[in-house]
């Protein structure tokens, strides 16, 4: 190479350190609300699909329609980002997966299925404080810079010209946050969760109790809390960073969170069980600490999870369950439908009748009275040997 | 709607299905043989490879009418449960709108408007009736008629914008599922 030609190729190679210096410099992250803008046209591009994203998630009907519940997920954000407050909104999804995600322009979305199964506001906080930390350390648009995130992400908008909900709502995983974004974003999280005045010894708990739960199950959704080795991960940092903190903190009081999200959570049993989803409700539902801080009527959804299981012996759980559930909150309607249906199908016709009678005394309206007059009078007729 | 296109799209291209053709004669035979019914004359049919048949007559984004069997064992694919001739309606009519909500995300939000028994082709059988929002937020209406036989797991949906098409060609489903006939001529006895 002549020495002309190494020294344009040193320029060359210069320049390009020189640029590079500049991209990461303008990576930088977030340091409060009013700095939480795209630095380049680059950015401003994936803010642009983010918020089409938003449009998509908003227009699909799949949020959760809860103002005190949005007010209180925001409540906690902030306490977690007081100087990003404004720049990063968090909505409830209304899904059973165990799922939250970040998008690049400060939009973050927690699966009701997620919020049920903490146990209190420091786990709740453990991972908002996760998803927050995605935005101001401006991962979505540092993911958007590797080509393999930029196919998934093409592959998705433009094959179909929209994205599809399901891939949206995989969208960590679309953008594929790299596991030192992940450590990062479980370091500064972890930090956020201790300044804000959280037990951080709260923090393993939360992915311990996922990693369980994603066992049992053998989920394989292509979520990120669903994934089994990043769960593993995210327990062994969160262990080892709370493992120096004192002992002490807020937000641990089971029955204040309890307070606070126990319609979601029915929501979430009702909506888990009308999916087919038994298993998933069993294992919370079989925890009496968890059963306790339902309403009275709860056991109701126990046996209804039964039902659905079928598994041997499950006949007679979801009896059980019911029964209970009578006793505990004797004019919950459903329960006297449930107890009908199961009577005329284990044989015992008058205590069908009498049960499905109730249940139209009780719910005079309900939208399956046709079905449930069909039962009755399949009941009687058998009763009478007919 | 845009996966039944794409569907259509990729079966076709691969050659392994014949292309759609408008309905001339409306006595229609299942493709498996299974059932007759009377499809709207004008309208375009298509089966898919699982033997499943589609027809519309504005296109099938705008209306579709879905008419399908499977065994009773492969009734409900991603809840992975089985139908049964023995089922009371409204249980079947439970594991088909899990089924749904299955499908996808915004179906996973469906609200159910109605559901009812019915009796279908002599036989007892549910109809319900579904909306939920496509992403661009959309409001789709999906009436399904669902029943079990021993011989398998019937059912015949239609679906549309609720916006102009659902109300403009309900009365033609309506008509297509009172056609409906199991060519099975050994009829079970009703629950």
């Amino acid at each position: 190479m002549a020495r002309n030609d190494r020294i344009a190729l040193a320029a060359i190679l210069v320049g390009a350190a020189l640029g590079m210096a500049d991209v990461l410099a303008s990576l930088a992250p977030f340091s409060e609300a009013g700095g939480a803008r795209p630095a380049s046209e680059d950015e401003q591009r994936v803010w642009s699909q983010a918020q089409e994203f938003s449009g998509i998630i908003g227009k699909s009907g799949v949020l959760y329609q809860d103002g005190a519940l949005d007010a209180y997920l925001q409540q906690v954000m902030d306490s977690l980002f007081p100087e990003f407050r404004g720049a990063i909104r968090v909505r409830a999804v209304q899904a059973p997966q165990l799922n939250a995600f970040a998008l690049p322009d400060g939009a973050i979305y927690v699966n009701t299925g997620l919020m049920a199964r903490f146990g209190n506001e420091a786990q709740l906080a453990t991972v908002l404080a996760h998803e927050g930390t995605h935005f101001t350390h401006r991962h979505g648009f540092r993911s958007q810079q590797n080509l393999k995130s930029n196919a998934a992400f093409a592959s998705v908008t433009a094959m179909l010209g929209v994205p599809i909900l399901p891939q949206l709502l995989a969208i960590s995983s679309i953008f594929g946050f790299s596991r030192e974004m992940e450590t990062e974003a479980d370091q500064v999280g972890y930090d956020r969760l201790q300044k804000a005045g959280y037990d951080p010894h709260e923090s393993p708990k939360v992915f311990e109790h996922l990693m369980r739960e994603v066992k049992a199950e053998g989920v394989d959704e292509p979520f990120f809390f669903a994934s089994h080795p990043k769960l593993k991960e995210r327990v062994d940092n969160m262990t080892r960073f709370s493992a120096r903190a004192p002992a002490g903190g807020g937000g641990t009081s089971r029955a204040d969170y309890a307070r606070t999200v126990q319609k979601l959570r029915v929501d979430n049993l009702e909506g888990m069980l009308s999916m087919g989803r038994a298993k998933s409700a069993l294992l919370m539902l079989e925890d009496p600490d968890h059963l306790a801080e339902l309403p009275p009527y709860a056991p109701y959804y126990l046996g209804e999870a039964y039902r659905l299981r079928g598994g041997e012996g499950d006949s007679l759980r979801s009896e059980k369950a019911y029964l209970k559930a009578l006793a505990d909150a004797p004019d919950f309607a459903p329960t006297y439908r449930a107890l009908g249906i199961h009577f005329l199908k284990t044989g015992q016709y008058s205590e069908s009748i009498r049960h499905l009678t109730r249940y139209l005394e009780v719910a005079p309206d309900a939208r399956d009275r046709k079905y449930v007059e069909n039962y009755l009078q399949i009941a009687r007729n058998k009763k009478e040997g007919r | 709607m845009r996966r039944i296109l794409l569907a259509c799209a990729a079966a076709f291209l691969a050659g392994c299905v014949a292309p759609p053709a408008r309905v001339d004669v409306s006595e229609t035979r299942a493709p498996d043989q299974s059932y007759m019914v009377d499809l709207p004359t004008g309208w375009i049919k298509h089966t898919q490879p699982d033997k499943t048949l589609l027809v519309s007559r504005d296109g099938f984004p705008l209306q579709t009418i879905i008419l399908a069997h499977a065994p009773l064992e492969r009734a409900f694919p991603r809840t992975k449960k089985a139908a049964s001739e023995t089922m009371l309606p409204s249980e079947l009519a439970e594991l088909y709108i899990s089924e749904l909500k299955n499908r996808d995300q915004q179906l996973s939000v469906l609200k159910v408007i109605e559901n009812e028994p019915v009796r279908l082709d002599g036989r007892d059988g549910f109809r319900s009736r579904v909306s939920y929002m496509t992403p661009r937020g959309l409001e789709m209406h999906h009436v399904s008629y669902g029943l079990a036989d021993k011989s398998g797991f019937y059912r015949i949906e239609y679906a549309a914008p609720k916006l102009y098409y659902f109300d403009r060609t309900l009365g033609d489903f309506e008509k297509t599922v009172a056609s409906f006939r199991l060519t099975n001529r050994e009829k079970t006895a009703t629950k």
